[in-house]
């Protein structure tokens, strides 16, 4: 009875202490990760490497997921805008979802489906095959020269991607407006700019971007160093990571969201 | 004496990578469908192992759960905050918040964030395992054995997931809507009372959601599943195997959400007014 009774307790604690300790090792490696910038111990080269990598390469993704995106706005939006008869304010709708919750949001899931996984999937391959080992058995520092060009990659591309998407959904948007409800894209476009949504509708989006960015950046980093156990291990590595980002990525947009209103 | 090309390098440049995304998407789609219709060859045909299909259902419906629900319930926050807080720049009142907010769940919200969720966690999930066994010849051994790895392994997962999604949705979408409701109450003082208000929500939207949720349960273990059958190589290949996973299948729920919408508005957008 008492065994049993500790015994819940003890897995009720080690639960709880889960996300604590994960959000430790997280600040961490992120504290890690500044130190190696300050010393300028940043692998130029790398950098690059990994914002052409994780950048130039999920263009396509980001353009389909911010059309298709533009295209499910308007959809959703077009019961409600044609229940009130306010043709004019479709861009507007339109407009605020997409720029502060929707674009960022998707964006997010989609870099960290597509980026977050392939990054732990490397590092974690590299960890199990002890290559790490052999970067620091040459005293290069793993962190200067894999961790913290990825990491800083990562953000900017998701930062820029959203800026792009954004863009590109509101496009879409017009044009599906226009095939589904016969609203012509110059109105859509006056009902984006009238005055309803300003700058900091853009801010907000990107600002969040930028929190989702070190989120799935951090996580995919610290579950791909701390891989262990093989091929399956990899596998799992890259669940746990983007289970982490995704959670991370909603749990963050409800605090930001409150943050900077 | 080379006669000038047709067109120039630079542009062939972008039009053979377009061409080359566009033949490995069609290769990438017509290999899955042949999986796809292989596992409802099986359904009909195939063994009878109510087990495997229970044990796939508790691990994908019973242990995404918490992690669905919880998301969802800060989306449902989120989501009426945000759109309060816009609303009230152009309406006076706040009334329909609640009933708009139940008409977007149902219609769109609920299925298709929950079906992000899941494929983010199922399928990657899926593809780690399917992957793992593959790198480590385990499906040639089922093949060996005149076993066909689609009908131990992915009928079993594609039940599952067909069947624990709807679940799933219906679920996190109550939770979300009622955090929403919480959310509404503390930050525009509107009451349950007014808040719980099923009048915009018809046959139509309902119909549509759930052929949403049925769509995303089927295309979410195929295309995971696809992409963990075919990894080729060692731990690099099970990675890749899981992020080919979670992007396809979460392409695949954005561009489905876009289609069925389109289609339930231009097929029944007069119908629902």
């Amino acid at each position: 009875m008492l065994d049993a009774e500790s015994g819940a307790l003890e897995q009720a604690r080690s639960a709880s202490e889960a996300p604590l300790r994960l959000a430790g090792r997280l600040a961490l490696l992120l504290a890690a990760i500044a130190r190696a910038v300050a010393d300028g111990e940043l692998d130029r080269r790398m950098l690059v490497k990994s914002l052409y990598e994780t950048g130039v390469r999920s263009l396509p993704i980001v353009v389909l997921t911010a059309l298709f995106t533009g295209g499910i706005m308007v959809v959703q939006a077009a019961p409600i805008v044609e229940r009130y008869g306010a043709h004019g304010l479709l861009g507007w709708g339109a407009g605020f979802g997409t720029l502060r919750e929707i674009g960022p949001l998707l964006t997010a899931l989609m870099i960290s489906g597509r980026v977050g996984a392939n990054n732990t999937a490397e590092l974690g391959t590299m960890v199990v095959t002890e290559q790490l080992d052999a970067l620091r058995a040459l005293a290069i520092d793993p962190v200067g020269f894999l961790v913290a060009p990825r990491f800083l990659a990562i953000v900017t591309t998701l930062l820029l991607a959203t800026l792009f998407a954004d863009a590109l959904a509101l496009v879409g948007a017009a044009y599906v407006g226009a095939a589904l409800l016969g609203v012509d894209p110059t109105v859509f476009y006056s009902g984006l700019t009238s005055g309803l949504l300003g700058f900091g509708d853009v801010a907000h989006g990107l600002v969040k971007s930028l929190v989702f960015g070190g989120v799935i950046a951090s996580s995919s980093c610290h579950y791909g160093l701390t891989t262990t156990g093989g091929a399956p291990g990899v596998g799992r590595s890259v669940n746990a990571a983007v289970v982490v980002s995704a959670a991370g990525v909603f749990l963050c947009d409800f605090f930001v969201s409150f943050l900077i209103a | 004496m080379s006669e000038a090309p047709v067109v120039s390098e630079p542009r062939r440049r972008v039009l053979g990578a377009l061409g080359e995304a566009g033949l490995e998407t069609t290769r990438t789609v017509s290999s899955a469908y042949g999986v796809f219709v292989r596992t409802l060859y099986y359904l009909v045909r195939g063994r009878h192992e109510p087990g495997a299909i229970a044990r796939q259902m508790y691990e994908i419906g019973n242990r995404s759960l918490v992690f669905v629900s919880l998301v969802m319930g800060f989306v449902g926050v989120i989501l009426v905050y945000q759109g309060g807080i816009q609303t009230q720049r152009v309406l006076p009142d706040l009334s329909q918040l609640g009933a708009t907010f139940l008409e977007l769940l149902v219609r769109d919200l609920a299925p298709s964030l929950a079906a992000l969720m899941v494929a983010t966690r199922v399928g990657a999930g899926i593809a780690a395992e399917l992957g793992s066994m593959a790198v480590t010849e385990q499906l040639d051994a089922l093949r060996l054995s005149a076993a066909d790895p689609v009908d131990y392994l992915v009928k079993p997962r594609f039940v599952a997931s067909v069947v624990m999604l709807f679940v799933l949705t219906i679920v996190s979408g109550t939770v979300a809507y009622a955090c929403g409701l919480v959310g509404a109450q503390v930050f525009f003082e509107l009451s349950p009372r007014s808040f719980v208000d099923l009048s915009l929500v018809d046959a139509v939207y309902l119909g549509s959601g759930l052929a949403k949720c049925l769509a995303y349960g089927a295309a979410i273990p195929i295309l995971s599943a696809h992409a963990g059958l075919t990894a080729q190589g060692g731990s690099n290949a099970v990675g890749a195997a899981t992020t080919r996973a979670v992007v396809h299948s979460s392409l695949a729920v954005i561009a489905l959400d876009f289609a069925i919408s389109f289609g339930a508005h231009a097929l029944f957008g007069d119908f629902s007014r």
